[in-house]
């Protein structure tokens, strides 16, 4: 102990430096390190200052080059000269006694206004005190204060009305001088302007700014750092200082003060202190920001419909992609529950397909062509042979191959058949060796091998009549005579050949019952029910609880919900400890996005039993579909967010679908698949014209004639099919029976009108104008040619206008004029905001337009 | 090593590393004080604060907890400049963290409910740790080691007080922080915390080991039975031996508290002995009863 007081003093004196330092150190980091947006901010205070003042000096210049100096003198000159009035000594006299008397009336008003309070005051007291108790004494005071207050009152408008007469009397004495500086600065005012815009962003104070969105729960500080993200003008290409990337989409009709930030980027709206936090790359942070495209998975969570939205084009195409590889077959997909199976009907596959084809086709779809839908099981041949087996053993008993050698075709009829084929434009939707296939919407199967795929039997009886064999399909009936499908048959048989193809069953063998069981067995683990409607499992799909119910196990089958694979409805919250990585822990990042693209990347890649199957996905396509899973969360959105999807405002608006298709039409639609390629409101596709306001848009004459016989007006490959053909040459006689025609006919008239378009242009009396020249004269002035041709000159963007007035309504002219976007979002003329008037004359200009 | 690194690194964490350090060096500092007052009173020589028991207030105390506050805040100032707050995840009320812990200073009380059911281990043992603490100026009759340290005059207080502060309180501590993962299960230092792992533990009742089931009568005479001799015994064979060896001692202390100190004795070394049923034979529980089980 000593000892210690020797060396106390330093310890102490040196612990308490080391506490200042201390102090100074909590000081820089509250004030700079934890701060890092003040240097953001005062970057951006600088650059806009700098911009500000530019523009100003520009006006200046501007200002001093316009002879505004010369006024400017002028003016001060005739300013000095009233000064010089006003400062002589008469007047100044005058002056300061009307100022004085002024002063002494403004004291009077002071007095007699605190006066007045009080009086109020007791009088409301006294009224309070009446009211509550009802004593006469009370009412006495009551209107003995209303006494003062009306006396009081009286004063206060003499005094008022003396102080309004003395301020007019100096209003004399100043009003020259007053006139003149007025006129001085509104010489001045758009510099000043300028000035006042330089000193009010000099003034701004470095903080934290924040947008707070009640309903939705969120405060978000983004716009701390993010200072020009609203901006109308660029000052940086950096972040944080950039402005909001398509703002015209995406801030037009989703204003930050409105919608804040997070709601669509994710993030930890609230942290300030580092950008990590502030994006939520941080530990437990359960909504790191978005980047890039898969912000657009947020769309999700209030769009009902994501397909053709605009700025919203990734998930779109995974939105597409979910549809074509037929994920919700297998999985609980929130929007996707009422789709139909995308594989076709396996219960006579038999007597279709050619039994080595199928066990090749089961082990690797994409052997047979590259662009097959259907996924990899990774199956051995033995499964392969197996399910082969269970859906051969529904209409047959062995495994059986036929084969078409050259011998065996009729290379005439071959030829006939060829005419057959590129007259019914089969090419729009099937690809054959690269070519065609333009409709890439509609899916069907790439026919160069079909060949050595299917029967001709089966392939004969398929076109003559396709919902026979596959009810749901998409594939239209063609009305050929037999022998026309003979020739077609023949042609696609003898053109489309697998030279490859190595038939093991040219000989029936029969099948044994412990592989057909087998062969159940795996469909059933596999749930090939997800895609096919299964012979003998239709119900399976739906019911796999039941299932399991019944006993039948599959590997994990603890995770399975009503479908066959995880349900997918909160994908995008499920916390990222409860995805097990497996096997691939170590090879991935633990998020959730890294662990939804290897499941869709590599699907067996986590642990051996594993069931869902190889799609062969790119990056970008697994990319999109990732960012649509991700978009499904718990998370809740205030109900004026909500954008409902189309189906869901038909039925708010009537409870059933108003394009729903019935009658005569529906039959014809069944048949011919006119939704195959047009589209009416929400159904079909948009291959072909939109034809939900045909009705009103087309004339009848034309739409008559064009049904009749499609005029050649698009591509090849863009081009109407002709369902009928001619019986004796095979020449192209006309499209559709003449009471086919009736029934569309009707159909346009009573359903696909609408009473936007009117029947009539308006009326529009302007004398002598010439309404025709007068739209000719816009047409040229706008530029119009430069898409559209009539005649020979013009773009070929849009459509060709040379027989406009013989196709179109003039009504619809008019209406669409106005919005070209109105009917189909998708159109890429530009709005050109013509008047009323300028409309008219555009419709009579272009009615004009025909060709006999 | 990595897995370990990271828990040991975690800002939630960083207090038991320093407690850890801490406990170490000052259980060492006590008892090599210990050590060299016992050889000092060996050889004849004066202990420091013996006889007298006192020292100066002012200044040698002051001066010393002046220093100390100061180091402490400077620690203190420190430690929150560098390391921030561990946040976890947002509460979610449908979703349990997992594992979920006690704060550190309650988790030698969590593990023991490996071992003992939630009656037993959340009330009655805690409720004994804070009487046997009250009680400890009635039961300790040995007057030596106050103002001074020394082992040899006060052997049994020290080793039993370090084998329930130590071994009982601050393992169990280390354990449920650095030992026990996620499900509450076992994870060496080595091993990262898998959510999904899964371990399978068949355990079963003392009684059942045997072939009686714990849920009938006899079952539950039997663990009564082992209960009640476990304590039976331990009262009774030290007050033979005592009474043989050192009959003034038990005079001394007088029979209520020697009751008291044997009762809590034995439920403290309960615990490492359930602690060594449930590891090493796998028993769950040694005494099933309707209302609490043992």
């Amino acid at each position: 102990m000593k000892k210690g007081s020797a060396y106390t003093p330093y310890l102490f004196a040196f612990l308490s430096l080391l506490l200042l330092g201390l102090a100074g150190w909590v000081i820089w980091k509250d004030e700079v390190q934890l701060r890092p947006w003040k240097a953001y901010q005062q970057e951006y205070k600088e650059l806009k200052g700098a911009k500000l003042q530019a523009e100003y000096d520009v006006a200046k210049k501007e200002f001093d080059g316009n002879g505004n100096a010369e006024k400017l003198e002028a003016l001060q000159a005739r300013l000095q000269a009233a000064e010089e009035i006003f400062q002589s000594r008469g007047v100044q006299e005058k002056y300061t006694g009307l100022v004085g008397q002024l002063d002494i009336i403004e004291a009077s008003l002071a007095q007699n206004q605190k006066k007045l309070q009080e009086t109020r005051g007791k009088y409301l007291e006294a009224e309070y005190l009446y009211i509550r108790g009802q004593k006469e004494q009370d009412k006495e005071v009551m209107q003995q204060l209303q006494g003062e207050i009306e006396g009081l009152t009286e004063n206060r408008n003499v005094l008022l009305e003396r102080k309004s007469a003395l301020q007019e009397d100096i209003g004399e004495l100043t009003n020259e001088s007053e006139a003149i500086r007025a006129e001085i600065r509104s010489l001045h005012k758009g510099l000043d302007e300028k000035l006042m815009a330089i000193e009010s962003n000099d003034r701004m104070s470095l903080e934290i700014r924040q947008i707070h969105i009640r309903d939705a729960g969120k405060a978000d500080r983004c716009i701390t750092c993010h200072a020009g993200i609203e901006s109308s003008y660029r000052l940086s290409d950096r972040q944080p200082l950039t402005r909001h990337p398509a703002g015209f989409i995406f801030l037009e009709n989703h204003p930050v003060s409105e919608h804040g930030c997070t709601f669509c980027h994710q993030g930890q709206g609230r942290a300030t202190t580092s950008p990590d936090k502030a994006h939520g790359w941080v530990d437990h942070w359960t909504e790191p920001m978005h980047q890039g495209s898969m912000t657009q998975s947020s769309c999700i969570s209030c769009h009902g419909d994501i397909e053709g939205l605009r700025g919203a084009e990734f998930i779109s195409k995974g939105s597409k992609l979910i549809k074509k590889y037929g994920c919700y077959g297998c999985h609980m997909i929130p929007g996707y529950e009422d789709l139909r199976e995308v594989g076709p009907v396996l219960a006579e596959v038999g007597t279709k397909i050619n039994y080595s084809w199928a066990v090749s086709w089961l082990q690797d779809p994409k052997t047979y062509y590259e662009t097959a839908r259907m996924p990899k099981f990774y199956l051995s041949k033995e499964e392969a042979e197996s399910i082969a087996d269970y859906l051969f053993s529904m209409t047959g008993t062995t495994r059986r191959d036929t084969l078409y050698a050259d011998e065996d075709i009729d290379w005439d009829l071959a030829e006939k058949g060829k005419a057959i084929w590129r007259q019914s434009r089969c090419n729009i939707c099937h690809t054959t060796n690269g070519k065609g296939g333009n409709h890439t919407e509609i899916h069907a199967p790439d026919l160069s091998k079909v060949g050595s795929k299917v029967t001709r039997e089966w392939l004969f009886n398929w076109i003559k009549d396709p919902k026979k064999y596959f009810p749901e399909t998409k594939m239209p009936r063609y009305r050929f005579s037999d022998q026309e499908l003979a020739a077609l048959v023949e042609y696609i048989v003898s053109e489309f050949q697998d030279w490859d193809f190595e038939p093991e069953y040219e000989d029936p063998v029969p099948m044994k019952a412990e592989s057909i069981e087998k062969g159940k067995a795996l469909v059933q683990k596999y749930g090939c029910f997800g895609c096919h409607k299964v012979k003998g499992m239709e119900e399976m799909q739906d019911i796999a609880p039941q299932l399991r119910r019944a006993g039948v196990t599959f590997a994990g089958s603890g995770e399975m919900e009503e479908k066959i694979g995880a349900e997918l409805s909160s994908i995008g919250s499920k916390p990222v400890e409860l995805l097990d990585f497996g096997k691939v822990k170590d090879k991935i990042p633990h998020d959730r996005l890294s662990y939804v693209k290897q499941k869709l990347r590599a699907p067996r890649s986590f642990r051996d039993d594993l069931r869902m199957p190889d799609y062969r996905l790119g990056e970008e396509e697994l990319g999109s579909i990732s960012s649509v899973l991700l978009g499904f969360t718990d998370a809740s959105r205030p109900a004026r967010f909500v954008v409902p999807s189309y189906a869901e405002i038909e039925e708010l608006e009537g409870g059933t679908d108003s394009h729903i298709l019935s009658g005569d039409f529906e039959k014809l639609e069944r048949d011919i698949k006119c939704l195959n390629c047009h589209k009416i409101g929400n159904h079909g596709y948009n291959y072909a014209p939109d034809l939900s306001v045909a009705g009103s848009k087309l004339q009848e004459e034309w739409l008559r004639r064009f049904l009749k016989q499609p005029d050649i007006i698009r591509p090849m490959l863009k081009q109407m099919p002709r369902f009928n053909l001619d019986k004796q040459d095979g020449m192209i006689q006309g499209n559709l029976e003449s009471s086919e025609i009736e029934t569309v006919m009707n159909f346009f008239r009573s359903d696909l009108v609408t009473d936007d378009i009117p029947a009539f242009l308006p009326d529009l009396y302007d004398g002598a104008v010439d309404q025709v020249l007068e739209g000719k004269r816009l047409y040229d002035e706008k530029g119009c040619v430069a898409c559209h041709q009539i005649g020979n000159a013009g773009g070929s963007v849009g459509p060709n206008l040379s027989n406009v007035g013989g196709r179109l309504t003039a009504g619809f002219i008019f209406k669409y004029l106005e919005d070209p976007q109105r009917y189909n979002p998708q159109n890429v003329e530009p709005k050109y905001g013509f008047t009323e008037r300028e409309r008219i004359y555009l419709a009579r200009y272009l009615m004009s337009l025909k060709l006999e | 090593m990595g897995p370990f690194i990271e828990i040991i690194s975690k800002p939630d964490n960083i207090a038991i590393v320093v407690m850890i350090l801490m406990v170490l060096f000052f259980t060492a500092w006590a008892f090599l004080q210990a050590f060299r007052n016992d050889a000092s009173r060996k050889n004849g020589e004066l202990i420091e604060g013996e006889g007298n028991g006192k020292v100066d207030t002012w200044k040698p105390l002051v001066r010393i907890e002046l220093i100390v506050a100061l180091v402490v805040f400077i620690g203190l100032t420190f430690w929150s400049l560098v390391v921030d707050a561990p946040l976890e995840e947002l509460a979610n009320p449908t979703l349990t963290p997992n594992p979920a812990k006690a704060p550190w200073y309650f988790l030698g009380l969590q593990e023991m409910l490996v071992y003992f059911d939630p009656w037993i281990a959340g009330v009655v043992l805690p409720t004994l740790i804070i009487i046997g603490l009250i009680a400890i100026p009635y039961i300790d009759i040995n007057p030596k080691g106050n103002g001074y340290y020394t082992f040899s005059e006060r052997k049994w207080a020290i080793l039993i007080f370090c084998f329930g502060f130590l071994f009982l309180w601050i393992l169990l501590i280390v354990i449920g922080v650095f030992f026990r993962g996620p499900g509450w299960l076992w994870f060496w230092p080595w091993e990262e915390w898998d959510h999904h792992r899964v371990v399978y533990e068949g355990t079963a009742d003392l009684t059942n080991l045997v072939g009686i089931d714990s849920r009938s009568g006899w079952g539950f005479f039997i663990g009564g039975g082992v209960v009640t001799m476990y304590y039976a015994l331990g009262m009774i064979l030290p007050y033979v031996y005592w009474r043989k060896k050192k009959p003034e001692f038990l005079e001394n202390l007088g029979m209520v508290p020697y009751v008291t100190v044997t009762f809590l004795f034995w439920t403290m070394l309960a615990l490492p002995i359930k602690m060594f049923l449930r590891l090493v034979l796998m028993v769950k529980y040694v005494w099933v009863t309707p209302w609490f089980n043992i």
